[in-house]
């Protein structure tokens, strides 16, 4: 297996100590990154291809560059540690085992960006954790990583941990940003983007936890390495992914951008389906990335390959299903999940995600009509792309693909008013 | 200057204008819902979507900032199919009780509805319901029939003065609803029924009173105070039923208060004195026809008059009056009156950071521009006057001490309340604003016309008339 970087010290329980880190060479990176030039950090980061691991894929290098370098208003870096996508738990782990390889990364974005303050948004379940980074914390003020003088530099840099209330809305840069600020967890318009106008009006970036732990490593190692390290020119660097559900052995796994493949990864690494039973479908990416079927998941798992298959990579939270479920109940509970957490503010997602909710309720309680089908194409088709955020996707691409690959399934309902799994 | 193109038109903009201000601009029908120019973009309603050219998804006008040479689509069908989502999105929750819907007719809703709509719905579901409290004396909600367009949250936070509606709860069951249940405070609460969308938002002062339909509309100012708020008057069959705020970026924008909104009333008010009434001795007022009341009332001015002049009256009429002091009474004892304590233009402040005025006259500025000095009780001995003529519009107060100062008799002319004028000797009707055309001057110093809506109401004539006839 290929170098770990970010799951390194995971499983160690003793890891999460800054003395443990630091006899492991931990902060050398930060010490670096603040003798250098701004410029030359972003270069770094810029040439290491790290995207985005929250689930967009954004290329991070990018991101920092486009904070304004003039801005009189205090900048941010925020740190997306909402983890709200179902089937993702990698940040989790992150900040159990390495909360100081995330501070560090944080330390060096924060120089990077010229941001004196940042914040760890956190999810309001992940109540132990904010205790463990609170800790860790500081630890960092303690031994003069954070504070006034950031490991003498004369870098300020001041870390504050912010707990969210349990709303996946706020897992959204905007919304996180919204809820950061005190107000509702509603997306913001875009643009101006958090980058021009974030948190209290001032240039935010925003990343994820994984996004900023990869950090080190890069400045550490050089942006080249990383870049190496991916198998497709556009991602550098390794990715964790998150395997839940029906396999053998479910848990977090890392591996280099694109070097294994959906089918590699469940049959390989998670020592395929538990009880020897047949695969149905693979949800990828996170609860609202759009289903794969049992014959399509030789595709290596990348951000371009998945979105060439039709689905996305998101945040890895790979979620394999087997034969026993039934494909209308999942869907079913997923689109109630995504109607429970719709904000409320634009037209399509509040009203349609509900209204596919209530169909695919019936259809499932076999009192479903044949037009039910159409018309759930119809409804996901009419919130999907057309909403403020990405939440109306998130809920639209499952219902497409689910009632487009398991149509026999609904069907089934539909006319016999029972499941073909039962 | 750069240059978009929409629907094949090319139009100029301004750096930072969005696609629906160049499409409001120039006449480019863009329907929207959450949208409105005084308050914050929001982008939630989703309805003004536009296809532009070398975009992927459709973007919200609102929210998209024109570009040069940008290629906007409002008509295609991919916009027409969107449209026509959000339309069936917003109407499967909401009650289609339009024939019993106080805003039918005018409903933004209901119009988009037959422009942009499905004739037929396919939702089977259960409807969204919800309870309602109440919102105060002004405003009657009906949530069930909410889009969630947060026009009025925005009102509240960003031009009423208090952050007093939040939205509760989230997604499909989101409310909208004032804090902790409690009635808005805000003095323009009248405006959060003309921005809502929907019927959600209704005037308890207004509803079930007429359809929206049958009513005339008149452009005219408000005489609640000297900011002179554009408004339109609506009547029908001589009754007015209502004023609504009329756009004018220079003085009201969008808005009125309360107060302004609402004063309208006193014109149909059953206290008000439509007939010419005279007193003879100690005897009450005694309606008589005007040839009568002049008969009785010519014979008692003369000597040394006091003529006072409301400031809620035209320049017109106040020139009138003027003319008819120097010629017919020869006095120069012609004064102004209106608010209490507030004496002359330069007394006349803010009242809010928003509109209203502390001058609850609306012709103050104008009346001090004619020449009039205020009136000021104290400056004038007992006895002083043989007689006096009250001039009043029906906003400026009651002068009830005259008494003092005038042996003879006290003649009030223009609008009065039977009740008010219990000091008075006669009264011979005169015109509300609703019922007479002119021109007021306001803070600014701007002038604008009054506009007729209805005509008089009972025996009330114009003060010019009236003046003719004590010639």
């Amino acid at each position: 297996m290929a170098e770990k970087i970010v799951s390194k010290y995971f499983y160690n329980k003793e890891a999460a100590a800054l003395s443990f880190y630091q006899k492991d060479g931990g902060y050398s990176a930060a010490k670096k990154a603040l003798g250098m030039a701004v410029d030359d950090v972003i270069a770094e980061v810029k040439k290491s291809n790290l995207r985005g691991r929250g689930g967009a894929g954004f290329p991070t290098g990018m991101k920092w560059s486009f904070i304004p370098k003039d801005s009189k208003a205090p900048k941010y870096l925020v740190c997306n540690c909402d983890e709200s996508e179902p089937g993702t738990f990698k940040d989790r782990a992150i900040i159990t085992y390495s909360p100081h390889m995330l501070i560090e990364g944080m330390l060096i974005g924060a120089h990077a960006i010229g941001a004196h303050v940042g914040y760890i948004y956190i999810r309001g379940e992940y109540v132990r954790e904010a205790e463990f980074l609170e800790h860790a914390i500081d630890e960092a003020y303690k031994a003069g990583i954070l504070g006034k003088n950031a490991m003498g530099s004369g870098f300020k840099f001041d870390l504050y941990v912010h707990r969210g209330a349990g709303a996946y809305i706020c897992g959204e840069e905007t919304g996180l940003l919204n809820s950061l600020e005190g107000k509702r967890g509603e997306p913001r318009v875009k643009p101006p983007f958090p980058a021009i106008k974030g948190a209290f009006g001032g240039p935010t970036i925003v990343n994820n936890v994984e996004t900023l732990a990869a950090i080190p490593w890069i400045i550490n190692n050089g942006g080249e390495a990383y870049a190496k390290m991916g198998k497709f020119p556009n991602s550098g660097g390794t990715r964790l992914y998150c395997v839940s559900g029906h396999v053998n052995k479910p848990g977090l796994y890392e591996f280099p951008c694109g070097a294994v493949t959906l089918r590699e990864l469940i049959y390989e690494h998670c020592g395929g389906i538990r009880d020897n039973r047949k695969l149905k479908a693979v949800i990828p990416g996170g609860s609202s990335a759009p289903v794969l079927a049992a014959h399509e998941i030789d595709i290596p798992l990348d951000v371009e390959p998945m979105a060439k298959a039709g689905t996305m990579l998101g945040s890895c939270g790979v979620i394999v299903i087997d034969d026993s479920w039934c494909a209308v109940k999942i869907i079913k509970r997923v689109t109630h999940f995504y109607a429970h957490e719709s904000c409320g503010q634009c037209t399509p997602c509040r009203e349609g995600t509900r209204w596919m909710e209530d169909v695919l309720h019936r259809i499932e309680d076999g009192h479903g009509k044949m037009s039910d089908l159409d018309l759930l194409l119809n409804v996901a088709d009419n919130i999907n792309g057309k909403t403020l955020c990405a939440l109306g996707d998130a809920a639209a691409g499952p219902v497409l693909s689910f009632v487009k690959k398991f149509r026999h399934e609904f069907e089934a309902h539909i006319k016999g008013g029972k499941c073909l799994n039962a | 200057m750069p240059k978009c193109i929409i629907d094949s038109k090319e139009y100029e903009f301004k750096a930072g204008e969005t696609v629906i201000q160049i499409a409001d601009r120039n006449g480019v029908d863009i329907p929207r819902f959450c949208y409105h120019p005084a308050l914050t973009v929001v982008a939630q309603c989703r309805m003004c979507a536009v296809e532009v050219d070398k975009m992927g998804k459709l973007q919200t006008a609102c929210s998209l900032p024109a570009t040069d040479g940008m290629v906007v689509h409002t008509k295609s069908e991919k916009v027409k199919q969107a449209q026509a989502s959000v339309m069936e999105f917003l109407l499967i929750n909401h009650p289609l009780d339009c024939p019993v819907c106080d805003e039918a007719g005018e409903c933004q809703l209901q119009d988009y509805s037959f422009s942009y709509g499905a004739p037929d719905s396919r939702y089977d579901e259960m409807r969204r319901t919800y309870m309602d409290l109440d919102m105060g004396s002004v405003i009657k909600k009906n949530m069930n029939r909410c889009i969630h367009c947060t026009r009025c949250i925005r009102f509240c936070d960003e031009v009423g003065g208090y952050r007093e509606m939040v939205a509760l709860k989230r997604g499909n069951s989101t409310e909208i609803v004032t804090v902790d249940g409690a009635p808005l405070q805000t003095q323009y609460a009248g405006n959060l029924a003309d921005i809502c969308p929907t019927g959600s938002l209704t005037l308890k002062d207004f509803r079930f009173k007429k359809r929206a339909w049958f009513l005339k509309k008149t452009p005219s100012v408000c005489e609640g105070c000297s900011q002179g708020c554009n408004i339109e008057v609506h009547q029908e069959n001589n009754v007015v039923y209502r004023t609504h705020p009329r756009e004018n970026m220079d003085i009201n924008k969008w808005w009125i208060c309360d107060e302004g909104r609402f004063l309208f009333h006193y014109v149909h008010s059953e206290e008000r004195v439509l007939n010419p009434s005279v007193r003879d001795g100690t005897s009450a007022l005694e309606k008589m026809d005007w040839y009568d009341a002049v008969e009785k009332v010519s014979p008692k001015i003369k000597g040394k008059a006091l003529v006072l002049v409301g400031s809620d009256l035209t320049q017109e009429e106040i020139q009138a009056i003027q003319q008819f002091a120097a010629s017919k009474l020869q006095t120069t004892a012609v004064y102004h009156y209106g608010t209490e304590n507030i004496l002359k233009a330069a007394d006349d402040t803010e009242e809010d950071k928003i509109l209203r005025r502390t001058s609850k006259t609306s012709n103050l500025h104008g009346a001090e521009k004619l020449g009039l000095k205020p009136w000021k009780s104290a400056d004038h001995n007992s006895g002083e006057f043989d007689c006096a003529l009250v001039f009043r519009g029906g906003r400026a107060m009651v002068l009830n001490q005259l008494r003092k100062c005038v042996k003879g008799a006290i003649v009030g002319v223009g609008v009065f309340n039977s009740g008010a004028v219990d000091s008075y000797d006669a009264v011979l009707p005169g015109l509300s604003f609703v019922e007479k055309s002119g021109t007021i001057v306001n803070w600014q110093g701007k002038e604008q016309r009054l506009n007729q809506s209805i005509a008089p109401l009972g025996e009330s004539k114009s003060i010019t008339d009236i003046l003719q006839l004590l010639r």
